[in-house]
């Protein structure tokens, strides 16, 4: 086996040489180098933190010099040095909330949407991060992280910075704003909103769902192109659902909100479920004439 | 000296310009021999970062904390065996008041506040523990500490030694003093041995040659599989000897903070290659041109 010079000892008596040619030190001290004796002292005992991060504790009620003696930083007599003063306390008056009552309630049950804006979302297709050329959905907006990996129960469209807003989109969102609307239209953008939950949201991300704009198809005829579909496919896709609750209808039947569902109005339609348009026509519902076979054989016991 | 270098160095002119290394040279050695039988090219942000000695202490302590047990148990005077009986009546006995004897003031009563199971590991950021783990590779390779062996890593054991244990000849304190006095002598050798700080041999998986070898002669150094190895384990003997294999998964393991999770155009950036071949000695072609530079 060939003798080894250890690399790290080469590494310094070559600095030395190169460093110090001309400096006048004897040639026993580059002789010196190479005869170091190598210590493996171990780094763990030099390790530190930053002086900065460690803080002195302050020690309360410790005596005079501590600064913190006597009263402990709390001042004399009263309340404050003795204990706690409730939040609510307004020095004797009777507090308003049991003057007045509570106002309002929180709606635990509404649904949470995460919050997007047209500064933000101009900003990441600058940055490249979202590519307008295609339709940007939930999905897009999740997965690039423009609207947080949080997910809530949906994503609305806000206007901020709307005068930012320069590239024609053509983006699917939960909700947007009147003024979001109007501001990605003028610029010759596209916007529709469908419902979502967040697991649907979810499903999408994780691409168990496939992101579309058309409602469930309703109706027997749908069922053979549907199973058709389904067995195609190796792998087994989520439909995303459509929306149950009556807010939730009205609000993407109308086509203020460019709601997907909204080509399912007839002309002059109203998107509400229950108020009807002025001079609408009541619809007369024909009673069923029914089978008198049938009728015989209904037996009255009473 | 060091301190009047680096303040010559603080302004730079055009004829002085900024050149920050772009890569740092890996020499692939076999063992035990060490011959040099690859060249590799790796990142300084893999294996030439800046001596951070705080964040080596953060991973440190982080690891250390992540080790305690935790698992001292004491009794209460309510989990002590024992009846609930008042010891004596209240007064007129003459002696202090008693309640039942396993109050924490008598002897053979519960402990007041004493430890219980708990948790003691505390947390710390995912992209400053993985600078952590490269921190103390590029100390040890700019120290020359690290060693990268060829994959395969192991300690060829005689022949005649091997036949002799096969047949049974030896007793197992016959061959373990044998693989023992064989290890320790090519530790000496290589200067690798307790006088110089000890080495740890890191492979993917459990060598039996090796790691018997370092149970045996444990004083002048350790075998570790790669995944029971962490930032003090690197820093605790006086060198590294890796499996190349091995070094590549550790620092594929510990570069969340080089690896983004923003993409750009479609793009994410996936960090600086890890180790790029240069020479392979079992190149015929690089064999070639040396035999004709010897020549």
């Amino acid at each position: 086996m060939p003798p080894r010079l250890p690399l790290a000892q080469a590494a310094r008596c070559c600095r030395a040489l190169i460093q110090a040619p001309t400096s006048s030190t004897s040639v026993v001290s580059l002789f010196a180098a190479l005869s170091v004796q190598t210590r493996s002292a171990s780094i763990l005992g030099s390790l530190s933190d930053l002086k900065e991060a460690y803080h002195k504790r302050i020690r309360k009620g410790r005596g005079p010099s501590s600064g913190k003696g006597k009263t402990s930083g709390r001042g004399h007599n009263g309340q404050k040095q003795k204990g706690k003063v409730n939040p609510w306390f307004q020095g004797g008056q009777t507090p308003l909330i049991f003057s007045h009552g509570q106002k309002g309630f929180v709606n635990h049950r509404a649904p949470e949407m995460a919050e997007l804006n047209l500064d933000r979302v101009q900003a990441f297709i600058n940055a490249g991060r979202l590519d307008p050329t295609k339709r940007i959905t939930p999905r897009e907006l999740i997965l690039s992280g423009c609207v947080g990996k949080n997910l809530k129960d949906g994503i609305k469209l806000l206007a901020r910075g709307k005068d930012t807003l320069q590239t024609p989109i053509d983006i699917m969102v939960s909700r947007a704003s009147a003024a979001a609307i109007t501001s990605i239209e003028s610029v010759g953008g596209k916007i529709v909103t469908r419902y979502y939950t967040k697991e649907s949201l979810k499903r999408l991300v994780y691409g168990d769902s496939i992101s579309t704009d058309k409602p469930l198809p309703f109706g027997p005829e749908h069922v053979d192109a549907v199973l058709e579909d389904s067995r195609a496919t190796q792998k087994h896709y989520y439909r995303l659902p459509d929306p149950t609750g009556r807010w939730d209808i009205e609000y993407y039947r109308d086509p203020a909100h460019r709601g997907y569902l909204s080509h399912q109005l007839k002309p002059g339609e109203s998107p509400s479920l229950y108020f009807k348009v002025p001079g609408e026509k009541k619809t007369i519902y024909k009673s069923k004439v029914k089978d008198e076979g049938a009728a015989e054989l209904d037996v009255k016991l009473f | 000296m060091a301190s009047q270098a680096s303040a010559k160095n603080i302004t730079r002119s055009v004829s002085d310009p900024w050149n920050p290394v772009t890569s740092v040279p890996v020499t692939i050695y076999s063992f035990p021999s060490l011959e040099p039988r690859a060249l590799e090219s790796w990142s300084p942000r893999h294996l030439h970062l800046p001596l951070r000695r705080d964040i080596l202490h953060l991973a440190v302590i982080y690891e250390g904390d992540m080790t305690r047990q935790g698992t001292a148990s004491s009794k209460t005077r309510y989990m002590v065996h024992g009846s609930g009986r008042k010891l004596s009546a209240q007064k007129g006995s003459g002696r202090a008041r008693r309640g039942d004897k396993k109050s924490p003031l008598l002897r053979g009563g519960g402990k007041s506040f004493g430890p219980h199971p708990r948790d003691f590991s505390t947390s710390l950021n995912r992209k400053v523990y993985d600078l952590a783990w490269r921190t103390a590779l590029s100390y040890r390779y700019r120290r020359g500490e690290l060693i990268v062996a060829q994959d395969g890593l192991e300690l060829p054991l005689p022949n005649d030694f091997l036949q002799m244990v096969s047949a049974e000849v030896l007793g197992r304190e016959l061959e373990d003093g044998f693989v023992r006095k064989y290890m320790k002598q090519i530790l000496d050798g290589l200067s690798w041995g307790k006088a110089h700080g000890r080495t740890t041999f890191i492979t993917g998986d459990r060598r039996p040659n090796l790691f018997t070898a370092m149970d045996v002669a444990g004083e002048d150094g350790r075998a570790m599989l790669l995944d029971d190895v962490d930032v003090k384990d690197l820093l605790e003997t006086g060198r590294i000897v890796i499996e190349r294999s091995a070094l590549k998964e550790m620092v594929k393991n510990h570069q969340s903070d080089l690896i983004s999770s923003v993409a750009v155009n479609g793009i994410r950036a996936k960090g600086p290659p890890i180790g790029q071949l240069i020479l392979n000695a079992e190149d015929h072609s690089y064999n070639r041109s040396l035999k004709r530079a010897c020549v």
